[in-house]
């Protein structure tokens, strides 16, 4: 015999004032880590170093190279509304960023890094091939 | 002072029809049984759970008076699929401190309240939330494929390779009462099976499970006081990496498993561990995994995984049988359930009483690794008898 719990409805409302730049970044079509004068970059980006000092915001551009990816078939339940998705992990220079990305690749390729709305409305890094 | 196994427990595993603490009670008073020891005797319990996916969400203290130890602790502890092993570390660590002489470790998980799709998005979790899954809807089989693409262009390993690590799983859990799956499989069926994340198919993954396991911890005092049966504890290694995947070193190993490996080998003065230990657990719950862990383990070389189970070196009679239960593939990986599996597994191991499955013992020794996350905790736990 089942019973059924009481709903609980979890949507968490998440303050990102101190990075902002990033999501504001998306929207204008940049993807930006964050670096710091000790010598550390960050993505993704933080506003503060873990020495302590404040880190300065540069914008990623260039060609990036595959080092993993994966396509998702089995779709948790907050992307029902998405096909199935290739998530990529590409190296650009100092860090590594991962996106979306609708051509197919394999490891080792080069791709060029792009910001879009998905299908839920979130402003979001893709990668598309060469 | 030394501190010793000295009773297990552990449920069946696979879809349960009842509840977190009706479950929990089963691994319990096995446990109890086996140490002949009664509630009284337990000073302290430790109970992990990862939860969520289960409808009591803050479930220590339910468990604990369901299993007759209101008063005694608890505490609570969750490191993702590495809860097990961090509940064995707190017992551990209070016999160590002088609070406790006998302690018990409890974990226990209900997967199966919720549908796939949830259970897929509270898994996706497990990593950091703000940055991945949020943007890219990373799941669990998803981080470890990653990991699989990258492994498999970087040393050749094969899709064939890796669903050798399935079958040699569902042929030993066929001879496991307590398995979730108990069937044989063939390299085709898994090479067929639906993909869930490329690379890694339906049968590459370990299933969504139900189950408890128990472990009554005690010093070496207590151990005389009783005359009680002990597998030692003789070493701990433990180690972390970062929650963000892109921060990771590198794609092909997951270095938490090294470190605590490294740990562990030197705490308990192990230089090659071909010859120092009779047979290993380790973290199988996606097929990559297990090769991964060969090689992070300092089983074969880095690279070399794919070889090590295909030369059937993990297998019963190898040089390592790797997951003689059937590893979390296809005994089943109840998340928090599954560190305090693996010790169910090497105490019945080192004493021989593992019937079909009993490997044959040499040094009488063993290791567990139980691995968070996507390495995002590791654990690594040497035994003796
Ligand atoms: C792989 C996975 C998505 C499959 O779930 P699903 O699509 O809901 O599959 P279903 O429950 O519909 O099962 C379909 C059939 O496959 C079987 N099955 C399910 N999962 C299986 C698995 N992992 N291995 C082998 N068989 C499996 C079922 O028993 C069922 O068989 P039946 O038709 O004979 O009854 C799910 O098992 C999963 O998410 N596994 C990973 C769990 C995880 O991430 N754990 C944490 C890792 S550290
Ligand atoms: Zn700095």
């Amino acid at each position: 015999m089942i019973i059924e719990s009481r709903e609980l409805r979890l949507r968490h409302r998440i303050p990102v004032n101190r990075i902002g730049k990033y999501w504001k970044g998306l929207e204008e079509g940049k993807v930006y880590k964050t670096v710091c004068r000790c010598g550390r970059s960050y993505y993704p980006p933080r506003a503060e170093c873990v020495c302590g000092n404040q880190t300065d915001w540069v914008e990623i551009t260039g060609k990036g190279i595959v080092e993993c990816f994966t396509v998702v078939h089995s779709i948790p339940s907050c992307f029902e509304w998405s096909k199935p998705y290739r998530i990529v992990i590409a190296r650009f220079g100092d860090v590594r960023v991962m996106g979306w990305c609708e051509d197919e690749v394999v490891v080792g390729d080069e791709v060029s890094i792009f910001t879009a709305m998905d299908g839920s409305g979130v402003w979001k890094v893709w990668f598309r091939r060469g | 002072m030394k501190v010793g196994i000295v009773g297990v427990g552990c449920s069946k595993f696979g879809a349960r029809d009842c509840t977190l603490q009706e479950l929990a009670f089963e691994a319990v008073s096995e446990a109890l049984k086996d140490a002949d020891l009664a509630q009284e005797d337990i000073d302290i319990s430790v109970v992990g759970c990862v939860g969520t996916r289960s409808y009591e969400l803050m479930p220590a203290v339910v468990v604990n008076e369901y299993c007759g130890f209101s008063g005694k602790g608890p505490l609570r502890v969750e490191a993702a699929c590495a809860t097990g092993s961090a509940a064995v570390y707190s017992a551990f660590s209070s016999i160590k401190a002088g609070i406790a002489e006998i302690a018990i470790a409890i974990g226990v998980e209900k997967m199966t309240e919720v549908d796939t799709a949830t259970s897929a998005a509270i898994g996706g979790r497990a990593g950091n939330y703000l940055w991945e899954h949020h943007f890219y809807g990373t799941t669990f089989p998803a981080y470890y494929a990653m990991h699989a693409t990258a492994h498999m262009a970087k040393f050749g390993t094969t899709e064939k390779q890796m669903a050798l690590v399935a079958v040699k799983a569902h042929r030993n859990a066929a001879k496991n009462p307590k398995a979730h799956f108990q069937k044989e499989i063939s390299v085709e069926e898994v090479l067929g099976s639906r993909v869930i994340t490329y690379p890694l198919k339906l049968y590459d993954c370990s299933p969504i499970s139900d189950g408890a396991s128990a472990a009554i911890l005690a010093s070496e005092k207590a151990v005389k006081e009783h005359g009680m049966d002990a597998v030692w504890i003789e070493s701990i290694g433990f180690s972390s990496d970062t929650s963000n995947m892109t921060m990771r070193e590198s794609f092909v190993g997951l270095r938490a498993s090294r470190l605590a490996a490294e740990m562990a080998y030197k705490g308990a003065k192990i230089i090659d561990p071909l010859n120092s230990l009779d047979f290993a657990t380790v973290h199988d719950c996606f097929t990559i995994a297990e090769i991964m862990a060969y090689e992070d383990l300092g089983f074969c070389k880095k690279g070399k995984g794919g070889e090590f189970i295909e030369k059937g070196e993990s297998d019963f009679g190898g040089k390592m049988p790797v997951n003689t239960f059937g590893g979390l593939k296809a005994k089943g990986h109840p998340l928090a359930a599954t560190g305090i599996a693996m010790v169910y597994e090497i105490v019945k191991q080192l004493r021989e009483e593992a019937g079909r499955l009993q490997v044959d013992l040499k040094h009488y020794r063993a290791l567990s690794h139980n691995v968070g996350g996507t390495g995002h905790f590791a654990w690594v736990f040497i035994f003796g008898r």
